[in-house]
């Protein structure tokens, strides 16, 4: 009796002292939360509605910095025709690519592990490195490629030295660098259960019958999943255009991000480049909005997996 | 009948698997055809570099190429530099992530829900856009310009988001049962943390931790904006200056390319037999 009265009283005190614990636990990540990353976004717009070059006392300048960009930008528009063409050839590349070469080392083919740490080996590279080498492998006259292309008879190509290649070109290099879609994808095909694959192989289906309604549907929720990732890290690609291209040929190759950081670090225009930012954010939003929306429609929930 | 039909699907099968087999050597071979690239031209001299048809193996391995490029790439100081940065910082992440996972994963408390919704919804937004906001508090703000702390600092606040999620997810495949034991035995949370949960999720603490050392390795732009003088350098920055300076010398700056491969892909073959294991069993499935 005496026990069962003591009780709640000691269940409450643990959950208190577990409470706490939690909260412990929880300051540096709810630190990074508030200052590094819903703040700064807050007062990016902010910002964006001041005139502030850096030093002295920002102005009110309301809706200025929009207007500017959206009439008299000369880079705006442009940057961002290349960000979205990047990604889209970006995503489409690498989602292919990668699905590709998951399906075929969830075969049963001899030193898996092998060809797994090939396939993923560019992604460990330093980004820098990666695109000083790829410079190297596009010139136009003595370039690994161009020499390939002469091979099979093709013309030389100027790859990013021209203003409708350089976007195919770094897409390439991205592909190329997309290993770690490729182990999401492996992580996702090794959980597909085995007992779908029987069931349907006793109802007679052919492999190509049991990829296509056994292996999709179970990695749709994957399959959106690096869908909105690989879009929402490639909308925010720079680090080329910072490392290769400086923007060109032309404003070919000036991405969004690059843009704001060329106004923002090399002519001081903080709060202008804030502008940027923020219609970078509210358009990364729409597509985000836009694939939320269709994934209703195509992705398949197990029943009863609460994860 | 039923027998036969078997049989054939398994000899289908095994066709299948031999062309897939061949199809993955080929594309294998496709992928390591720049990097290896790359490398035979760090080990020619610029005269064969500019030769038509150029070939595929370097006539002789110069391996000088790499002392030559040394005098003007001091890549053991970038080394050093970008290591200050990434040690503590990956160290910082894991860490951290744990704990937010540990708590998230584990422990019940008020604001859970809220909390995580806020922890998974910062997955979902560009980091680029809060850059200029960050830049300002930093330097405007603390006044850390051209120290590293504006690159450590940040990964000892969770590691990201989906660091935190990836480590939940791997403490949830944990049987409960270990930790109720434990707590009958009189252990704390912070025990339990420490003496169970660790060693059960180290794989998902080294894939955290490769991950974590990539994002670092990459981040040129943020390296760029923090710092300044050429003594503080990172590979990445170093690397950008050093082209700049040698317009044409190719050897060279593949020689370079080559060194700054190399720490990546010794980080990575340490850690690559958890790495694929790591993140299948956190039952990616959100």
């Amino acid at each position: 009796m005496i026990i069962l009265k003591r009780k709640p009283k000691i269940r409450n005190e643990l959950l208190r002292k577990e409470g706490r614990t939690a909260y412990l636990l929880l300051i540096p990540a709810f630190i990074g939360l508030v200052f590094i990353t819903y703040l700064p976004l807050c007062a990016v717009f902010g910002l964006s509605l001041f005139k502030w070059e850096g030093i002295g006392a920002p102005a009110w300048a309301g809706m200025a910095n929009y207007v500017r960009l959206f009439t008299k930008d000369p880079y705006f528009f442009d940057s961002i025709k290349a960000t979205v063409l990047y990604a889209l050839v970006t995503v489409a590349g690498g989602m292919v690519w990668s699905l590709v070469i998951a399906l075929l080392l969830n075969r049963k083919i001899p030193a898996r592990g092998f060809f797994r740490a090939v396939f993923y080996l560019p992604y460990v590279l330093p980004a820098m490195a990666v695109y000083l080498g790829w410079n190297w492998l596009y010139e136009t006259n003595y370039g690994l490629f161009n020499f390939l292309l002469s091979q099979i008879g093709v013309h030389k190509a100027m790859f990013i030295g021209s203003s409708k290649g350089v976007i195919p070109s770094l897409a390439v290099i991205a592909v190329w660098l997309s290993g770690n879609l490729i182990v999401i994808f492996l992580a996702g095909l090794q959980n597909v259960p085995r007992i779908y694959h029987e069931a349907a192989e006793i109802d007679g289906a052919n492999s190509w019958q049991r990829f296509w309604h056994v292996t999709i549907p179970s990695m749709s929720p994957i399959i959106f999943y690096n869908l909105l990732m690989s879009l929402i890290v490639n909308m925010q690609v720079v680090t080329p255009a910072l490392a290769l291209t400086n923007g060109g040929p032309g404003n070919s190759s000036c991405f969004m991000s690059y843009l704001m950081y060329l106004y923002a670090f090399r002519n001081s225009k903080i709060s202008y480049a804030c502008a940027i930012a923020f219609i970078f954010f509210i358009l990364i939003g729409i597509f985000t909005v836009i694939l939320f929306a269709t994934s209703k429609s195509w992705i398949f929930y197990e029943a009863g997996d609460d994860k | 009948m039923k027998k036969h039909s078997i049989k054939s699907r398994k000899r289908q099968e095994k066709t299948v698997n031999i062309i897939s087999f061949v199809v993955v050597v080929l594309l294998a071979a496709l992928v390591m055809l720049p990097i290896w690239w790359i490398f035979r031209s760090s080990l020619m001299n610029n005269a064969e570099l500019f030769q038509w048809p150029p070939s595929f193996f370097p006539s002789k391995w110069l391996f000088s190429n790499y002392a030559r490029t040394l005098e003007y790439f001091p890549f053991w100081t970038y080394l050093k530099n970008t290591m200050t940065i990434i040690i503590p910082a990956v160290i910082g992440g894991t860490v951290t992530a744990t704990m937010a996972g540990y708590a998230f994963a584990r422990l019940r408390f008020k604001g859970k829900k809220f909390i995580f919704s806020l922890c998974i919804g910062s997955m979902l937004l560009p980091t680029m856009v809060m850059l200029i906001p960050l830049y300002i508090m930093w330097t405007k703000g603390l006044h850390l310009e051209n120290t590293y702390w504006p690159l450590i600092i940040p990964y000892f606040c969770g590691g990201g988001a989906f660091n935190i999620f990836l480590i939940r997810q791997f403490i949830k495949t944990i049987p409960r049962e270990l930790d109720e034991a434990a707590t009958i035995d009189g252990a704390g949370h912070m025990r339990i943390l420490t003496q169970i949960i660790v060693p059960a999720i180290k794989p998902a603490m080294i894939v955290v931790g490769l991950l974590l050392f990539i994002t670092i390795w990459n981040d040129l732009l943020q390296q760029i904006i923090y710092i300044n003088t050429s003594d503080k350098f990172t590979i990445a920055i170093g690397l950008s200056q050093f082209k700049g300076s040698l317009k044409s010398d190719w050897s060279a700056i593949m020689a370079a390319t080559c060194m700054s491969f190399l720490p990546g892909i010794i980080f990575y073959l340490i850690g690559q037999k958890y790495f694929v294991e790591g993140i299948v069993m956190t039952g990616m499935k959100n």
